[in-house]
């Protein structure tokens, strides 16, 4: 029985929408012709599913759209799919994502680019569907790409450099784009979405080459590794992580010259840096109040700037210090927790510490931990940040303690 | 002049038992663990482990259990937290066929018997062979090295019930004959009479350490006629991404696992007698026949591991006969020899087997019913 | 652009007339690391040989994933990838959408390319029941589910799984001093769960290499019918079930005489069986469990009492289900009578 293929329609405008960063991410899969996706209801991140449902239902894009019987299959459904060639698409949060640990933990070694969001969200038990962000952060050692955005119009802009990073050959390593759940996820902005000329202009189709699974291409994947292997495997994984870094350049570069617009530094969004003394640290939508406290503490004189880190991992480590190790002190407010770590500290702040080890300047650095399972961080927050922040600039050291933000005693 | 006694280092003795994967699991762990507790008795402290690698244990495939006796907890210390002993003092083959070489998984290739045994050390053999019988299927030595015979047929077992017919005694009596240093006689026995509390079993470890009898074996002794399987493995520069190899092409058998080390029986096949009823084709496993021109079947003994499901489907008696592997030298296919010397091939067949290949001795006997496939 | 119009066909695999006209190409061949008399292998060896060169297979972390491919190198001709140790139904899925996906838009030729995601019944019935469940009602993709049952969690060196006969001796299950029977519960009916609880999968059936071309055709209907389906395999493993290798081909063929295991296909819910299966169906006597039962190591342990308990509940199979061996509800008189008596 045959099947009509549609055609496909082509948008060859760019329209403007008012769209969460589900949805907008919605659009930027549709306009990477995304083959297989799979579904599973939690919240907050599957308005991306849902937005995707009624694309298909409107014959606006063709794609093999599965519901699921569980995080694990749903993953499970698309890594099998990227192996056979398809560009696929798979998205969860919170113990969403957890659940489906056993085919995450396995796509880096695989090889399989797969892209996806989480939408963060706290861990339940205790609940709450608000944001925090360890749920991705749970893939950070085991060889994903990771990165934080903070609009609807960044979500879709970077999905498609995802899979323009991701199914690099140099590269073929998963990728998860963290949008904050409900702030990003269920939030409307104005989106630019671009046609899909420009699209098929930056975007290849995705190419397995030799490591396709297809009777024209007898391999076995993945047969039981032992001792005598393992480590290899594991230092190829490495090697494929760091030749990441320059693909990430050459897709943003390539992006700005297709759309016309686009971040000149992939790594990190830089704001009121230059002439900065004290530079706050975040990831996804804690930037906007940050900005807004900024832009105040200016208006006083307070000479306060932000970076929003983008990429997670890879991590920027060379980038990074060079604008850190220029101020006078550095806030860094984790949306995350990682209790028992060095300092009892959130991840990004263990994580620059790190960074800054061999730096000739080591800025006092101050961690702090707030905005979890979706509590606002307030301007209040932002300026006791940036006050604890002046107070060890002027002492010329910090006291190393992780502070809680709006915690109630 | 050799000694009848293996020279060790004086902080400790390092024993391995080599065996049958699950058939002999059992009996080597019990081995090995009463070294060590046996050892207990004078002071010494030990450890005793499988070889990690070697597990999940398959039926057949050949596996190591190790046993280490140290004078004291300092001395253990180099001894653990190890994959397996670079070098031992002791190898113990519990089936004598495992003397034409141990191949464990893939890659790993064919090794010697001897392999890890320093200069001076032993291979002890539980066999009812001879000494001269066993070194003729030994390769060649690289190192001198005394051989031990315990006398006795090999003991295989299933995982859960055990065969105890006073192997691991009669081994553990042998080891105490050419180690006694660190196995002593006295201390076996007390053992042995403190966990069973039979006097034959006592008797039995006496009996290995009086029958086992010794051959010192020079450098150069031994065969050089079995096949050399070794590997050089890739690094990460040149292996392939995503764990991936290529697959084997239509026709190719796996050259980096042949695993006909696995066998300690090998099927004869008298294609005179031979219905071609192409059972035991189907019913290989192991994908060990290959069609002749002529619609019989022959054994590819590289691949072969000798379960004997062939031998139990074939409707014909005595058409395929299981056969010591210790009485074959060569994996050499055969039936080109029964196409090109048809009575020379009888005779070899005859030879090994102990059974007419006359198709006339077994009539009367006739053709036993074929299990034939019902198809509706 | 690729060419032609994607349509969802299977490969027309026609059944084999006979053991002489079985395929002669090995797609498994030798040189994998799996016990002496393994039957699991011959399961593998049969499945592929039925299905051909055009096909893709998905293995499940198992014993068919450990002992038959050790890295660096594989066994197999055709393509095979290892999947999570519950994920069978979920790789059967992707691939197959995977595949649709691609040849729908023209991204590659359109040619029918048999799926078969293999797993175990450790991984099978217990862990990925739910994905297998989930597959089975995906009637636009082709696939084939493969539980291989060998009882036990094999590869992790014999522990019970849902699979698991009453009162075997695992590691999990030993008998002790003091508890003999660790393991009481009776095993799933899996095939029958798949049939009753999925009635847009056309072709659910059983199998055992002791009846290799009745096996392959069964693969061969499998993957010509369309849509999801599912077989389950019943494989005698010396290693977890203590007996010698040689006698493998034997202790399948006691499995179904003893009528411990049926032999059947259900076929768009038209219910066959086969062989000594319906000759019993038919009125032979079955052969008692215990000519079964005591040639294994790992039933040593059984009394009297453990086998008058196992034979009762393989003749209730046989004497009070409605379809014997298949559906446990009681036989339609029965339960009229017990209503009106109510």
């Amino acid at each position: 029985m045959a099947i009509e293929v549609k055609e496909r329609e082509h948008k060859d405008v760019e329209t403007e929408q008012l769209a969460t960063g589900c949805e907008a991410i919605a659009e930027a899969i549709r306009l990477a012709d995304v083959d297989v996706m799979a579904a599973y209801p939690i919240r907050p991140y599957d308005g991306v599913m849902q937005a995707a449902a009624k694309l298909i239902a409107n014959g606006k894009m063709d794609v093999e759209y599965i519901v699921a019987d569980g995080e694990h299959s749903q993953f499970e459904i698309v890594k099998h799919a990227s192996t056979v060639g398809a560009r696929v698409f798979c998205a969860s949060s919170g113990v969403g994502w957890a659940y489906a640990m056993e085919c995450l933990v396995v796509t880096p070694p695989l090889r399989i680019p797969m892209v996806c969001l989480v939408g963060n969200r706290a861990l339940d038990d205790p609940g709450a569907f608000g944001v925090e962000h360890n749920d991705a952060l749970f893939v950070r050692d085991l060889g994903w790409m990771l990165c934080w955005i903070d609009t609807s119009q960044e979500a879709l802009d970077t999905t498609l450099i995802a899979y323009r990073v991701a199914e690099d050959r140099r590269v073929f390593l998963p990728l998860a784009i963290s949008a904050d759940g409900a702030f990003l996820t269920h939030s409307q902005a104005i989106t630019m979405v671009p046609p899909k000329s420009k699209v098929d202009q930056f975007l290849p189709r995705y190419n397995r080459g030799d490591l396709l699974l297809h009777p024209d291409n007898p391999i076995t994947v993945a047969p039981q590794a032992n001792e005598d292997w393992v480590i290899e495997i594991r230092r190829q994984n490495d090697e494929a992580m760091k030749r990441a870094s320059t693909v990430i350049e050459e897709a943003y570069a390539d992006f700005r010259k297709v759309f016309g617009r686009g971040p000149e530094n992939p790594w990190f969004e830089e704001y009121m840096t230059e002439d900065a003394d004290i530079i706050l640290v975040g990831m996804g939508t804690i930037s906007l109040p940050m900005k807004v406290g900024i832009r105040n503490m200016r208006a006083q004189g307070k000479k306060v700037g932000l970076l929003r880190l983008r990429w997670f991992r890879p991590f920027p480590t060379e980038k990074i210090v060079a604008v850190l190790s220029k101020a006078k002190a550095i806030g860094i407010v984790d949306r995350d927790y990682s209790f028992g770590s060095p300092f009892n500290s959130g991840v990004v702040a263990t994580e620059i510490r790190a960074a800054l080890y061999n730096s000739d300047k080591r800025p006092p650095l101050l961690s702090f931990i707030g905005g979890l399972g979706g509590r606002e961080v307030t301007l209040e927050d932002v300026y006791k940040v940036a006050e604890l922040c002046y107070a060890a600039a002027n002492a010329g050291k910090s006291d190393a303690k992780t502070h809680w933000l709006g915690v109630r005693e | 002049m050799m000694s009848d006694v293996v020279k060790t280092d004086p902080t400790g003795i390092t024993i391995e038992i080599v065996y049958r994967g699950i058939f002999q699991k059992t009996l080597a762990q019990r081995i090995c663990r009463s070294i060590v507790l046996a050892a207990r008795k004078r002071g010494y402290t030990g450890t005793a482990f499988g070889r990690y690698g070697d597990s999940p244990e398959r039926n057949g495939v050949p596996a190591k259990y190790f046993a280490v006796v140290a004078i004291n907890d300092l001395e253990l210390e180099s001894s653990m937290a190890k994959y397996e002993p670079k070098v031992v003092d002791i190898a113990v083959a519990v089936d004598d066929t495992l003397v034409k070489g141990v191949e464990s998984w893939a890659w790993y290739g064919r090794q010697p018997i001897w392999k890890p045994v320093h200069a001076g050390g032993a291979v002890l053999v539980t066999s009812d062979k001879t000494p001269e019988a066993i070194l003729a299927q030994t390769d060649t030595a690289e190192r001198p090295y005394l051989m031990g015979i315990v006398p006795g047929l090999a003991s295989f077992a299933g995982l859960w019930v055990f065969k105890d017919d006073h192997t691991d005694y009669r081994v553990l009596g042998a080891l105490a004959k050419i180690a006694p240093d660190w196995v002593r006689i006295e201390d076996v026995k007390t053992l042995i009479q403190e966990q069973t509390k039979d006097g034959s079993a006592v008797a039995s470890a006496q009996d290995g350490y009086d029958r086992t009898r010794l051959r010192a074996v020079k450098v150069g002794e031994g065969t050089s006629g079995h096949e050399v399987l070794q590997f050089e493995k890739p690094g990460w520069t040149t292996m392939r991404p995503g764990v991936i190899v290529d697959a084997r092409k239509p026709g190719e058998r796996n050259p980096y696992y042949k695993k006909y080390g696995a066998r300690t029986l090998r099927p004869v096949v008298n294609f005179d007698t031979c219905i071609k009823c192409t059972m035991c084709w189907l019913d290989c496993p192991d994908e060990c026949f290959e069609v002749t021109p002529e619609g019989h079947y022959e054994v590819v003994y590289e691949a072969c591991i000798g379960c004997g499901i062939c031998a139990q489907v074939c409707p014909v008696k005595d058409c395929i006969v299981m056969v010591d592997e210790l009485k074959f030298e060569d994996n050499d296919d055969k039936w080109q020899l029964w196409k090109t010397d048809h009575d020379a091939y009888n005779r070899w067949f005859e030879q090994k087997s102990g059974v007419s290949a006359d198709p006339k001795s077994t009539a009367g006997a006739g053709v036993m019913t074929a299990e034939r496939e019902e198809n509706d | 652009m690729a060419d032609t119009t994607f349509s969802n066909a299977t490969q027309v695999l026609e059944p084999f007339r006979g053991i002489k006209k079985v395929t002669i190409e090995e797609y498994f061949t030798s040189g994998h690391r799996t016990c002496q008399g393994c039957e699991s292998a011959l399961i593998m060896k049969l499945m592929v040989k039925a299905a051909g060169p055009r096909t893709i297979v998905l293995g499940s972390t198992g014993c068919m994933y450990v002992a038959n491919t050790t890295y660096y190198t594989t066994p197999w001709v055709v393509p095979w990838m290892h999947t999570q140790l519950g994920s069978s139904g979920s790789a059967a899925l992707g691939t197959a959408a995977g595949l649709k996906a691609l040849m729908t838009k023209g991204k590659i030729k359109s040619e029918p390319i048999n799926v078969i995601a293999f797993c175990g019944d450790g991984g099978g019935a217990d862990m990925g029941i739910g994905a297998i469940s989930a597959t089975l009602t995906h009637k636009e993709y082709n696939s084939l589910i493969l539980l291989y049952d060998n009882e036990s969690y094999a590869n992790t060196d014999i522990q019970i799984s849902g699979m698991s006969p009453y009162g075997a001796n695992t590691t999990f299950s030993p008998p002790g001093s003091v508890k003999r029977l660790i393991h009481t519960r009776w095993k799933k009916n899996m095939a029958g769960m798949m049939a009753v609880g999925h009635t847009e999968c056309r072709y659910v059936a059983t199998v055992c290499g002791s009846y290799a071309v009745e096996m392959m055709n069964k693969v061969r209907r499998a993957l010509t019918i369309g849509g999801p389906t599912f077989i389950h395999s019943l494989d005698p493993c010396p290693k977890g079930w203590d007996y010698d290798p040689m006698l493998s081909h034997e202790m399948g063929e006691l499995a179904i005489e003893t009528g411990i295991f049926p032999l059947y296909e259900i076929e768009d819910g038209v219910v066959k069986y086969y062989g000594k299966t319906k000759a019993i169906v038919g009125g032979r006597k079955r052969k008692p469990v215990r000519e079964y039962l005591l040639k294994q190591g790992r039933f040593a342990h059984f009394l009297e009492e453990d086998l008058a308990y196992f034979q009762a509940k393989v003749d209730e199979m046989w004497d009070k289900w409605e379809i014997p061996a298949i559906v446990p509800f009681r036989k339609l008189e029965a339960t009229k009578a017990a209503l009106e008596a109510r």
